[in-house]
């Protein structure tokens, strides 16, 4: 009797004292790993919900960059700080879902060593090809990519990110044989594709659409799951030709495991909040990005079945990194 | 005509009291952090990025963009009087500027790698207005066939760089070559020399290596004299350049922005290569090219003409085509993008003020950077007098900062330590470290050009002769052999 008393005490306390945790929640500044250089779009949304935080709760918010192997030295400093509530790292599909196949040691798993927080944004991906290349639509793409296998230059931002396998993923699901030319990030890529050196590429939306407004660049489709409202006359790649292909370059807001669940739902609430804000949504549509809300649940079912998507691309591509 | 009026509302634009105030912001923070080495124009730029938020578009990017020239100010800096290169395209100003503080003539070189930036700068500025859409649609020919064979004459030129032993500086390009293929490799997605260190997936970065090779190695080799040697020997002469140091200076001045102004436009050559390519030039070209590394003039101005007249078309491409050349141009381009301007070809037209503003303020910001420069070259070279116990461990300190900023990992600090100490053998074998640093830098973007030329062409090695422009690089690539291997075999022949 008197140890049930205890352990109804002890559980009364435990939830008592996260409930004072959550409610003292920030008591002190607030660090977020971005696991990339400065300057890019994880960077930039991170300092702008890092200043949100502040204004909210009173807590200066440090970015810190810490890039490197793909984002995984950044991550493995988050998966292995302690889960307060005061580290915190900008994944992406990067971090926390395609690297745990690509690396063939990866130093952090990306569901056991995160409570994932909030998914922040997804970029929306656009299929470009040179002006000079004939094919009007998808489906043209597909028959000239079989009528001449191996011989249509795909480029990419470089080997394993998100424009390497949104073409991986096109060839296994068309079942066409692509060469692929990979460079060092998106500009490299696209500055070649618009010199016309190669024919096609998969590029995030905001760095190409300027060129396909002044005819330099030919957009077939985007790469999403559903129309983009910033080119709504384009259709998906599902819709034109391969159903079920979807291919969207996210980033979130992840603490490390075992964080006081209050805490991650704290962090969750205002990371969407602060997403909602006119001002932010007038930053996303600039930059050819979405956001949908989700609860701490629905974002860490949703790395999870990216964990499995990727998984299954890598494999059949045979990509490796290491 | 249509230039004139288009100045004149440009400078109409940037004359605005608020205009002239961020462009004076931006380029003496831009000195400032070129001062110091690892702390970029990138860091800087994307740190400040919120704050451009509540700025409108044109004040903004007048403020980045003078952050990003005014850094290769300062960058030489640093190198001149304590071999310390404050930003990557300064590290071959090192080399000679160095040597001139040395001698005591740390004031000429200071001021002259200020005015030869100046004139670099106004050319570059004038270029942009006068042949932006032009260069631009020049630059986009340069497929990976054309940077190949580019590098390829690059690094055969590069034989002029190594001093006295050849094979000694062959060496030297082949052990840069291997430091700069660490990492992973961008055809394969392979680690090449990473040992399972995640630090070294990504390479090793240019601002360790350069600070290694030249800070550390040479106060470690300082250090090993008996008596307290200060650096700097012989009495400080005169601030200013002499008649004579601007004459020779003024030449390779002009070769200079020449070469800087046609990198400068190809996005695919990076900061360093402009300022390397020029220093060859002008040892090739130098009647006596013995007094290279010993402290000549124009081993400082023609170098410092080339980063900024580069960094200067280095816009260009942004300007005209909606292409960043670099991150830090990216950060610059997400900036405008945010303020609701489609950054792209038509940005000349849809937004004149914007972009005669910014072309007039890179001239007033030109200005500011000499008014600012010239008066700190007395006070720098003050700093001189600073006794070598207090100065050493304060440039080791700067080195410490400046590495770990880069990718905030102590792993960098480390690793540049390690690299000191590579620099400090190479000293005691009499190996110059310059020719390293050109094999690091040219070797992965030849590999890369190469292997990418190859691809797009599978596996035809003729591309690079089929296309016009990859045919002129080669053809003179092979004149360069001939003209340097004549005299030997002349010589030779001679001989027997």
């Amino acid at each position: 009797m008197k140890r049930c008393t205890t352990a109804i005490f002890g559980f009364l306390l435990i939830g008592l004292s996260h409930l004072v945790m959550a409610q003292s929640y920030p008591a002190r500044p607030i660090r977020i790993v971005v696991p990339f250089p400065a300057g890019g779009i994880a960077d930039l949304f991170s300092r702008h919900i890092g200043q949100k935080f502040n204004d909210a709760w009173g807590q200066p918010v440090v970015v810190d960059n810490r890039p490197g192997a793909g984002g995984n030295i950044g991550a493995e400093i988050v998966a292995k700080s302690p889960a307060d509530g005061y580290t915190l790292v900008m994944g992406s599909i990067g971090t926390h879902s395609v690297n745990v196949s690509l690396f063939s040691k990866l130093p952090y798993d990306p569901l056991r060593d995160f409570a994932p927080v909030a998914l922040v944004m997804e970029a929306e991906g656009l299929l470009v090809l040179h002006p000079s290349v004939p094919a009007k639509s998808v489906k043209e793409l597909i028959a000239l990519a079989r009528a001449r296998p191996g011989q249509v230059a795909y480029a990419s931002a470089g080997h394993g990110t998100a424009s390497h396998l949104a073409g991986e993923l096109f060839k296994s699901m068309a079942k066409v044989d692509m060469v692929h030319v990979p460079y060092k990030g998106n500009v490299p890529a696209i500055t070649d594709l618009i010199g016309g050196q190669t024919s096609l590429l998969f590029a995030t939306m905001p760095t190409v659409l300027p060129q396909v407004q002044a005819g330099r660049l030919k957009a077939l489709a985007v790469t999403s799951s559903a129309r983009s409202p910033a080119a709504p006359e384009l259709p998906t790649i599902a819709e034109a030709a391969l159903p079920g292909y979807s291919v969207t370059n996210w980033i979130g807001l992840f603490a490390p495991a075992g964080t006081p669940r209050d805490i991650v739902v704290k962090l969750n609430g205002e990371t969407v909040r602060i997403m909602k804000t006119p001002e932010i949504q007038k930053r996303l549509v600039a930059e050819g990005a979405k956001f949908t809300p989700t609860t701490p649940d629905e974002f860490a079912a949703y790395v999870k079945s990216e964990i499995a998507k990727w998984a299954k691309v890598v494999k059949e591509a045979g990509i490796h990194v290491d | 005509m249509d230039l004139l009026s288009n100045l004149a509302l440009g400078f109409g634009v940037a004359f605005s009291l608020q205009n002239l105030a961020y462009c004076f912001a931006g380029v003496a923070l831009g000195t400032l952090i070129g001062v110091l080495p690892g702390v970029g124009p990138l860091v800087t730029i994307a740190m400040l990025f919120p704050i451009t938020f509540h700025l409108p578009a044109v004040p903004a990017i007048i403020m980045l963009a003078g952050i990003f020239y005014g850094a290769q100010y300062g960058g030489s800096t640093t190198s001149i009087l304590v071999n310390l290169p404050g930003e990557t395209a300064s590290a071959v100003t090192c080399i000679d500027g160095y040597q001139m503080a040395r001698r005591g003539r740390a004031g000429p070189a200071l001021a002259t790698a200020a005015l030869a930036s100046f004139f670099a700068g106004c050319v570059g500025t004038l270029l942009i207005a006068l042949a932006g859409p032009t260069l631009g649609e020049w630059a986009l020919k340069f497929g990976a066939a054309e940077y190949t064979s580019l590098m390829l004459m690059a690094l055969v030129a590069s034989a002029v760089m190594t001093q006295g032993d050849a094979v000694k500086g062959l060496a030297m390009v082949v052990l840069g070559l291997l430091v700069g293929v660490v990492g992973v490799d961008v055809n394969s997605g392979m680690a090449r020399y990473s040992f399972g260190i995640p630090e070294l997936v990504d390479g090793i970065g240019f601002t360790v290596v350069a600070v290694g090779l030249f800070a550390v190695a040479e106060i470690v080799a300082n250090l090993e004299s008996r008596e307290p040697r200060e650096v700097y020997t012989g009495p400080v002469t005169g601030l200013m350049p002499t008649a004579r140091d601007i004459r020779d200076a003024a030449w390779p001045t002009v070769r200079g922005t020449a070469v800087g102004a046609c990198f400068g436009v190809l996005p695919g050559t990076g900061p360093a290569l402009s300022s390397f390519a020029t220093y060859m030039l002008e040892k090739k070209l130098a009647r006596d090219p013995s007094r290279f590394g010993r402290g000549a003039i124009e081993g400082v101005a023609a170098p410092e003409a080339a980063n900024n007249a580069a960094a200067q078309t280095a816009f260009i491409p942004m300007l005209t085509l909606g292409i960043p050349a670099s991150a830090t141009m990216a950060v610059m381009l997400a900036a405008l993008t945010l303020q609701g301007i489609a950054t792209g070809p038509q940005v000349m037209l849809e937004k004149p003020d914007l972009f005669w503003g910014l072309i007039a303020s890179m001239w007033i910001g030109n200005c500011l950077l000499v008014v600012l420069n010239l008066p700190l070259v007395g006070i720098w070279v003050k700093l001189l007098t600073v006794p070598y116990r207090w100065l050493f461990p304060s440039i080791i300190l700067f080195c410490c900062i400046g590495n770990y900023s880069v990718s905030n990992n102590p792993f960098d600090v480390y690793l540049c330590a390690v690299i000191g100490v590579l620099g400090y053998v190479l000293v005691k074998l009499e190996c110059e470290p310059a020719p390293l640093l050109l094999g690091y830098v040219l070797g992965p973007l030849l590999e890369e050009n190469l292997r990418r030329a190859l691809l797009i062409a599978r596996g035809d090695p003729t591309v690079f002769f089929t296309r016009p422009l990859s045919l002129v690089f080669m053809i003179a690539t092979v004149l360069i052999l001939v003209v340097m291997i004549a005299p030997a075999a002349r010589g030779m022949r001679r001989g027997t």
